[in-house]
């Protein structure tokens, strides 16, 4: 236990996952921001990804599947403070949390979102996610799925998204420097993560990935919207990792009117606030 | 007994019920009376059948009445629907070409033409009124002055004195005596509804953050605290769904704000995996369920008290909780301040138990009734806290009283762990068996010493006798007009107000029900839950209940009605 944000709570994935290559990019990044332990809150759903927060010394909201984005954005309502990433898997955050995550893009609240995505469910043992492949075939769709996948990269940026990433759960470094970029990008920023399950997904391997991806080039045009939706929709043949969009705009906490100031636990309630609009309704006589 | 006039206002949504309503209650505190509103509407925006009753006396007025002494039509097409219920020597005005008693014809579409703006028709029939009140129209001007400027106040005026000229020279000398308010020295109240009051409360009690998506009737507490809540530093956002608003008030209360939801019947059931939540990383919160006619969409702006049973198990699993159901605007203020208060203290989920009825109920209060206790926060800074042998801060802590310790994350040193699965003391997941055993224990204790607290029921008339009539929430006041009018027969009936359903106050239930000839649930739901409920946490059977279920509230004439059939004629039948 040497890092700062290292604990020693016990372990629950699978050997080989690509979440360890995901926790060792959220510590570098977290190191990176030069935050201290109690300043950070990591926020998750329910899934093996979504235990990520237990093994990082910080403070952790590990809520129920599909809802970290809503506790996470209003922890930040609550106090603008506190440094606020949300980390968990695809099926959490897509298909069980579908709405948070339109609608929390669509507030650019000033977070950090990391997603997992192995395209499966992992922890109820290998249903496809919703970024999973037409035809794939695995746990309740043993005749292939139908539905096309839904793509991340390509509905943040229809919603504005400010920040749109893709990063590789096998070279960590590369991906701790998204994360790092996202967590100091002022409102929504997102890193899909792509991470090959070793138990569940036998399509989407290290080595398919390795064959695929590419890392988008030094002089990458990250202010140009359509190019990004472009190589946001890019999968089959290429898969483009790194920073695709990038372009900041006021956060949902500096235009709301009233975030602003002291964090709500230390904001008092005087007597005579309330009687001043209980006054307000009295009779004139 | 005073005065005790009931008028009827009906008109099509967008006709200005609500207009004439508010120039009323304000003329009628203004002549040292005081009022009591129920509103009755469509789920619409245009058209249809809206209405308020104004209920008017020379004491504090508390419940509805059946019949109207004066009906204003401002559509002539509700006159089917509403003139049957104008009671013996009252009347009704209408634009209508002809008419016969107690219909008076009044050309209130032309007197607002001669004013310049023919919308104003509801205006003109409120100038009669305060006629036939006795009320002089220059009483209306300081409410116009309020809410209208420049042209549209001077229409607002001309309109309404020429109604009121109207009424001089049409309505028959015995209405204006009859109906005429006496003069009294006018003292100032504060006029709120049940919702208004509910969400003032909440503010008085620390709240600081809300959530929610609209639901009929709970929105209106939503608008409050959105509206009137940046006052005193409350922050307030509109949730992408129920689901949202439920775990982002979590989210908030987890660092540290008291946070509040507001809802109905369908909003709640998706919010109750979230109960479940709360429960079990124990963060505060207040839900507010304001019901409505069920099951599925239901009567959108009707009112029912059936999710008695729903918000009592709502939420899988088992965890302690507190519900409170106010009876009056008044004590809505108060209760909601005390839900805030204390499901800090317990670190549990609280609910305010509201309906259509009283969440649009207004009347007029006196301000020293409504106290304002002290914020008192439950929360520890620093050294207060357990850690363990390596320093971790134990949110959950096991503590004598179940209640452990809670700091919010951000202070140096301290960092908070808190998990929807079961934890250890540290907050992290565990899958322990002997663990799992001392978390559910620890949970449960805090039920316990809820349990101690209760907020006891009301109870009024007489201590033993024949009968008895329990109710919850919205029908206290209700309850106790049927009590006063047995009374006055000579029936001597006693009435119980259950404030606090959960924890249900056993013993004093049990001590209370046997000591009458026959006891009756009064409730607005079908299947008598309250009935149920008393059964179940009081080993005492009831003998029936008074119910009602068409989605319009309770009068006191009526209860007294069923009471007098169901116990004084021998026909009270046990369910």
């Amino acid at each position: 236990m040497d890092g700062k944000f290292d604990t020693d709570i016990e372990n629950a994935w699978c050997p080989g996952c690509g979440n360890f290559g995901i926790l060792k990019a959220v510590k570098k990044a977290l190191e990176g921001t030069g935050k201290e332990n109690h300043e950070i809150v990591l926020v998750s759903g329910i899934g093996q990804a979504a235990k990520l927060p237990h093994y990082v010394d910080v403070n952790v909201f590990n809520g129920l599947h599909g809802r970290a984005l809503p506790a996470a954005a209003a922890i930040r309502m609550a106090n603008p403070a506190l440094t606020v990433v949300v980390t968990s898997g695809d099926g959490d955050i897509y298909g069980e949390g579908g709405n948070h995550f339109l609608h929390n893009i669509r507030r650019n609240v000033d977070i950090a979102l990391f997603v997992h995505d192995n395209q499966v469910y992992g922890l109820t043992k290998g249903q496809p996610s919703p970024t999973g492949d037409r035809g794939w075939t695995g746990s309740l769709q043993r005749a292939g799925v139908i539905s096309g996948p839904f793509p991340p990269l390509a509905v943040a940026l229809s919603l504005g998204c400010g920040f749109v990433a893709r990063g590789y759960a096998a070279d960590p470094d590369f991906t701790a420097d998204l994360m790092l970029q996202a967590i100091r990008f002022k409102g929504f920023a997102l890193v899909d993560i792509l991470q090959p399950c070793v138990t569940f997904n036998k399509k989407n391997t290290f080595q398919w990935y390795g064959s695929k991806a590419y890392k988008l080039p030094e002089d990458h045009d990250a202010s140009d919207r359509m190019k990004a939706f472009a190589l946001a929709l890019e999968w089959e043949e290429r898969i483009p990792l790194g920073v695709l969009y990038r372009k900041e705009r006021p956060s949902f906490e500096e235009m709301h009117p009233v975030i602003a100031g002291p964090p709500l636990h230390a904001r008092e309630t005087g007597e005579e606030g309330v009687r001043a609009l209980l006054r307000k309704r009295m009779t004139q006589t | 007994m005073g005065i005790d006039i009931n008028i009827r206002v009906s008109g099509g949504a967008g006709q200005g019920v609500h207009t004439v309503g508010n120039l009323i209650v304000r003329m009628v505190v203004g002549a040292g009376c005081h009022f009591h509103v129920t509103q009755d509407y469509m789920s619409r925006i245009r058209g249809g059948r809206n209405s308020q009753a104004i209920r008017i006396g020379s004491d504090p007025v508390r419940a509805a009445r059946e019949e109207a002494d004066i009906l204003l039509a401002i559509n002539p097409d509700h006159l089917p629907h509403f003139l049957p219920g104008v009671a013996k020597g009252g009347f009704a005005i209408a634009d209508v070409p002809t008419a016969a008693p107690p219909l008076i014809a009044a050309p209130l579409k032309e007197m607002a033409a001669m004013a310049g703006s023919p919308i104003l028709a509801n205006v003109a029939g409120a100038g009669a009124i305060a006629h036939a009140l006795g009320i002089p129209p220059e009483t209306a001007d300081p409410v116009f002055a309020a809410d209208f400027k420049g042209d549209f106040f001077e229409k607002n005026r001309a309109v309404f004195r020429l109604g009121a000229e109207w009424a001089r020279e049409h309505l028959p000398e015995e209405i204006g005596k009859r109906f005429r308010l006496p003069a009294r020295l006018p003292v100032p109240r504060i006029i709120l509804s049940g919702n208004e009051a509910l969400a003032l409360g909440a503010l008085a009690g620390g709240c600081k953050f809300a959530s929610g998506y609209p639901m009929t009737p709970g929105t209106s507490i939503l608008a409050v605290l959105a509206d009137e809540g940046p006052s005193l530093g409350l922050v307030f956002e509109q949730a992408e769904d129920e689901i949202a608003a439920l775990n982002m008030a979590i989210g908030a209360s987890y660092a540290g704000a008291r946070s509040l939801v507001s809802t109905s019947g369908g909003g709640f059931a998706l919010m109750t995996e979230a109960v479940s939540l709360a429960g079990m990383m124990e963060t505060p919160v207040v839900i507010v369920l304001a019901m409505r006619p069920g099951p599925a969409t239901g009567m959108p702006t009707r009112t029912e008290q059936g999710d008695l049973e729903f918000v009592l198990s709502a939420g899988h699993g088992e965890f302690p909780r507190l519900v409170l159901a106010p009876g009056s605007p008044e004590e809505a203020f108060a209760l909601a301040q005390r839900a805030m208060d204390q499901a800090e203290e317990f670190q549990v989920p609280a609910f305010l138990l509201t309906d259509q009825y009283l969440a649009d109920t207004i009347v007029d209060i006196e301000p020293d009734v409504l106290g304002i206790l002290p914020v008192r926060r439950h929360i520890v800074r620093g050294n207060s806290v357990s850690r363990t042998p390596e320093g971790r801060y134990l949110r959950h802590a096991y503590t004598e009283s179940g209640i452990s310790p809670m700091a919010v994350p951000g202070e140096q040193g301290i960092t908070v762990v808190v998990d929807s699965d079961e934890h250890t003391e540290d907050g992290h997941i565990t899958e322990d068996h002997e663990t799992r055993i001392r978390m559910v224990a620890k949970r449960l204790r805090k039920g316990a010493e809820l349990a101690r607290r209760i907020l006891p029921p009301l109870v009024s008339g007489p201590p033993n006798g024949d009968a008895l009539l329990v109710g919850f929430g919205s029908t206290k006041e209700v309850n106790e007009e049927a009590r006063r009018i047995l009374a006055r027969e000579g029936r001597s009936v006693a009435v119980v107000h259950l404030r606090q359903v959960w924890p249900f106050p056993s013993e004093e239930i049990a001590g209370i029900v046997p000591r009458y000839g026959v006891a009756l649930t009064v409730e607005n739901n079908a299947t008598g839950q309250l009935a149920r409920l008393i059964q179940r946490e009081s080993g005492v059977k009831m003998d029936g209940t008074i119910s009602r279920f068409d989605g319009l509230p309770f009068t006191a004439e009526r209860i007294a009605a069923e009471a007098r059939k169901r116990i004084w004629t021998g026909n009270s039948i046990p369910t």
